[in-house]
């Protein structure tokens, strides 16, 4: 049963039929992934690839850009905390902020920039020039070999990616730090940890996967049901990179709702 | 083949790292803030926390021991901490030490501080319950703080009427500070100070050295005040004295009651020397004492030449004219 409406005549309006209609569409896209994801064959060699393509590949633009965060950060951190004399809790206020949200944030959005519209593009050529289709002729489930690998790469890719984001920003943050207030690399880490709890580890953790998940399925989806043409290709790479930044952010804000509810139970 | 095995050890190697990074940065946090330490847990009843927070730390003589496990309501209105503490340190706490809430920096997190205790008592154990003392409420402090502003105000306003009348040259300060003749007696008082302190200093000096002679051996002063045999020696005397002075005494009373008694007529003596009429019977019997003493005379003289004692007597004057 197709989802779009051979009857001429909306049920709402024509535009807010096809908001539902997207949603309806993406909604079964992401449960067709968690049908497919469990069921053989897997394709690790495939997802083995794209781990490669999207995490080890990803890694310096990733560190470049958290090792950024970190002296940006605590360098503007600084003259808001010396107006009171507290420049020592820079350490544990850059240590709140990298684990708790820069590091998530930023790989995330990095990676939907980089891996999401490689993703969105990539897969809406396949389609374009009607590779999925082969696929589909040649007995080879499209949707396994090329959603499911990528969403699982992503999901896999993204948290490993904040943990190396989080320990280059911490390094750019100390070379700061030690510079300016010439505190030693053990006393900096100390404070690093005596800030931050296992809470902000593992929601940081929970977040990246839900972030990695959201970049591929976004990509994957706006690939997959791109509109024909050259025009599609771009189309869905642009719409996969503002979807999944947009959904990314939402998914934040909710985390921190869940996060402090949990922290204040 | 051989690309994708490639592809497959870096994205281990990747993965592996990302993961250490993980691991590691659990750990360090777990043992820095003690998450994998044997610990035991203390609880302490407060009033008001101000604030305090589970995972809020706990500080004995300065040092992290332990975490807040749980902050639960108690009783009518007050707040139950329940405190997880190394078991390590166990031994340094002691059942009579106090908890209080402090902070951590001037406007840092909440802690507890545990401090106190006696090593008469004994160490704290497992679910025991620490005396809770109070901070020092902020609010409060104010409100002392606005009471001395006030007092401030009172003071410096009366510090301002005062520095006015001294300005003006009212009062004793005033006119010390405006009149100008004072102030040169003021100099003069202060320059014969200076003289008297210069002779009194120079008295001192020669008062030392009267000391110093004092001091010397084979004064008297200086025997006196060192020499034990001496010392006892006056001691004896003293004593001697004393027993002296107390016969003395002894004797002025026997003395007195002796004149007391010849001052009364029940005695003879008291009689002869204070009745008259007796005195004048002791006269004139004496009177007749004497003209009988003088018969008696002549009656002897006569004896002597009568017979029976003629010779007798005649014997008596040879022996004296032999001798």
């Amino acid at each position: 049963m197709s989802l779009t409406s051979n009857d001429n005549k909306p049920v709402i309006s024509k535009k807010i039929d096809r908001f539902f209609i997207g949603l309806a569409s993406a909604f079964t896209f992401v449960k067709r992934f968690f049908q497919e994801v469990f069921k053989p064959p897997f394709e690790f060699r495939e997802i083995m690839r794209q781990c490669y393509e999207i995490g080890y590949r990803s890694l310096p633009l990733i560190s470049l850009t958290g090792f950024i965060v970190g002296i940006v950060f605590t360098n503007q951190s600084r003259p808001s905390l010396s107006e009171f004399g507290a420049t020592s809790w820079l350490p544990a206020l850059i240590s709140i902020a990298v684990v708790r949200a820069m590091g998530p944030l930023v790989t995330a959005l990095i990676a939907a920039g980089k891996v999401g519209s490689g993703i969105g593009a990539e897969i809406a050529s396949m389609k374009v020039t009607e590779q999925i289709d082969a696929m589909e002729v040649s007995a080879i489930n499209p949707f396994k070999f090329l959603v499911v690998t990528r969403t699982v790469a992503t999901t896999l890719m993204i948290p490993v990616l904040v943990m190396y984001t989080d320990f280059v920003a911490l390094i750019g943050s100390f070379l700061s730090v030690n510079s300016k207030e010439l505190v030693s690399l053990s006393t900096f880490f100390v404070q690093v940890f005596e800030a931050i709890s296992f809470l902000d580890v593992f929601s940081s953790i929970i977040k990246s996967l839900v972030f990695g998940f959201t970049i591929g399925i976004v990509g994957c989806y706006k690939g997959y049901n791109s509109s024909k043409g050259t025009e599609g290709v771009g189309k869905a790479a642009n719409a996969s990179v503002v979807m999944a930044m947009f959904l990314i952010f939402i998914e934040e804000l909710l985390g921190l709702q869940i996060v402090n509810a949990i922290r204040n139970a | 083949m051989r690309n994708d095995n490639k592809k497959s050890v870096i994205v281990g190697i990747f993965v592996l790292i990302g993961i250490a990074i993980l691991v590691a940065g659990i750990m360090t946090m777990g043992g820095q803030q003690k998450k994998f330490v044997k610990s035991i847990s203390l609880n302490a009843v407060f009033d008001d926390v101000a604030g305090l927070q589970v995972g809020n730390n706990v500080w004995f003589s300065g040092v992290k021991i332990g975490t807040v496990r749980r902050v639960n309501f108690y009783g009518d209105s007050q707040v139950e901490i329940i405190m997880n503490v190394e078991e390590k340190v166990r031994e340094f706490i002691r059942k009579d030490s106090k908890a209080t809430i402090g902070s951590d920096g001037l406007i840092g997190n909440k802690i507890i501080v545990i401090y106190g205790g006696t090593t008469q008592a004994p160490s704290v154990e497992n679910g025991d319950r620490l005396q809770a003392e109070m901070p020092l409420d902020t609010d409060r402090m104010m409100e002392t703080l606005q009471e001395n502003n006030l007092n401030l105000v009172t003071i410096t306003e009366n510090l301002k009427v005062l520095t006015s009348k001294i300005a003006e040259g009212q009062g004793i300060v005033g006119t010390v500070m405006t009149d100008s003749l004072l102030g040169e007696n003021f100099k003069n008082t202060l320059k014969n100070l200076e003289i008297a302190s210069v002779n009194s200093n120079k008295m001192i000096a020669e008062m030392n050295k009267f000391a110093q002679n004092l001091n010397q051996e084979g004064n008297l002063f200086n025997d006196l005040a060192k020499d034990k045999e001496l010392y006892k020696t006056l001691q004896e005397s003293v004593n001697e004295l004393q027993a002296t002075a107390t016969n003395a005494n002894k004797m002025t009373s026997d003395l007195s009651k002796v004149t007391e008694k010849l001052n009364e007529q029940d005695n003879t003596l008291g009689m002869m020397l204070n009745d008259p009429e007796f005195a004048d019977r002791l006269k004139q019997t004496l009177i007749y004492a004497d003209s009988s003493a003088m018969n008696l005379n002549k009656g002897l003289e006569a004896l002597e030449y009568t017979w029976p004692f003629r010779r007798g007597f005649k014997r008596m004057e040879r022996a004296n004219e032999d001798n």
